[in-house]
């Protein structure tokens, strides 16, 4: 992998950029406001997982399977996978770089997509077929 | 690109054992990181002795002594011996800081002193900050205009001079950015703590008229956002300031600029 060199005459340059700038703001906000609330629905799935400790799948199904609490659930999976894909980004910035951090990168998401389709289709499973 | 381990050219080994001073009854052990570039050797870690009744109370006047008194092969950067020129900086007992302000007598024991961690290593314990330097030139450390010069001075209310301080007090002495491990791993493309600290306060200086212009150069995800709120910085900076807080300002600022 070849990765860019970088002079002092682009470290000393102010307009020299290394990523996505215009982006950068929008990520930072959106992985703080996903953080926030992760902390809430969180919250609440270990409410749920306590709740339903020593009791069988029926009764799971039931809980579960309320509308109310499915949509919760489905929102908060749906926030957990953006709020991973975020992290992992700023972990494959710092390994990778140009066509292979633009490759790692589509993997994230694609693994965060799927991840969340499977977990959100999990729960609808539960919604309307128990 | 990350380097996980340190090459093997470059891994310290035991180095000589210097005589003690004779007839001293106070001394004090110091090991000293050793490194000369015309020699192709490994760096090593000398063991120095210390008479404290011949001696000051600070490190850099130990430093000195040996420098003066036993080996003066030892290459150290030093000027004010009061905190002013940040020159001394240096990795004491695994604490970045000015040797010239921190007293002997703070740690028992022996004393281990370092190059600033992470930074290349041009001889003993002088780092290069060719790259430190060009991340403060980067930010654009002086005033900059749109308005007519004014025929006096640029003037300032009491109150946005106050702004200023915990900001421009930075002597540039880099314990900062060389303790952050967000600069450890993009030392080139993060600028780090002391540059970002420096930015924030030609930020807020309320004679600048660029601050858009500014704040467009600083949005990056490596030049700035690569500050994850580790605090290193503001728990080693010798002269009390807090740079974590200024980068979050920043952060607040960029923020505060999409919302309008």
């Amino acid at each position: 992998m070849r990765e860019t060199i970088i002079t002092r005459d682009m470290v000393a340059n102010p307009k020299t950029h290394y990523g996505d700038a215009k982006a950068s703001t929008r990520h930072f906000v959106t992985q703080r406001v996903t953080g926030l609330v992760n902390v809430v629905f969180l919250g609440f799935l270990l409410f749920i997982v306590v709740r339903l400790a020593g009791q069988d799948r029926a009764d799971m199904v039931a809980v579960i399977g309320n509308p109310i609490v499915g949509i919760i659930f489905s929102v908060l999976i749906a926030v957990v996978a953006v709020h991973m894909r975020n992290g992992m980004r700023d972990t494959l910035e710092d390994y990778f770089s140009g066509r292979m951090y633009r490759l790692v990168m589509l993997l994230n998401t694609l693994f965060c997509l799927i991840v969340g389709f499977v977990a959100i289709g999990s729960v609808l499973k539960i919604v309307f077929w128990g | 690109m990350a380097e996980l381990t340190l090459r093997k050219a470059d891994q310290p080994q035991k180095g000589k054992t210097w005589p003690k001073p004779q007839g001293a009854t106070r001394l004090r052990e110091f090991h000293i990181y050793r490194y000369d570039p015309d020699k192709a050797e490994n760096p090593r870690i000398d063991t120095y002795f210390v008479d404290l009744d011949d001696c000051g109370p600070m490190i850099l006047d130990g430093l000195l002594y040996i420098k003066n008194k036993v080996d003066p092969t030892l290459t150290l950067r030093r000027s004010c011996r009061e905190g002013i020129c940040g020159s001394c900086s240096m990795n004491i007992n695994g604490l970045n800081t000015l040797a010239c302000t921190k007293g002997m007598d703070d740690s028992t024991g022996t004393i281990k002193i370092y190059p600033l961690p992470h930074m290349p290593v041009v001889k003993d314990l002088v780092p290069d900050l060719t790259t430190f330097y060009a991340q403060h030139r980067a930010i654009e450390p002086w005033l900059k205009t749109t308005s007519p010069t004014p025929e006096k001075e640029w003037t300032q209310s009491v109150e946005n001079r106050a702004k200023l301080d915990g900001l421009y007090e930075c002597i540039l002495c880099a314990c900062c950015s060389t303790s952050c491990p967000s600069y450890w791993w993009n030392g080139e493309k993060y600028l780090g703590p002391a540059a970002l600290l420096q930015a924030y306060r030609w930020l807020i200086d309320s004679r600048d008229e660029t601050t858009a212009e500014r704040l467009d150069n600083l949005e990056d995800p490596f030049k700035l956002y690569r500050c994850h709120t580790i605090m290193n910085c503001a728990k080693v900076c010798p002269k009390g300031l807090n740079p974590a807080k200024a980068i979050a300002q920043i952060k607040k600022m960029m923020v505060e600029r999409k919302a309008a």
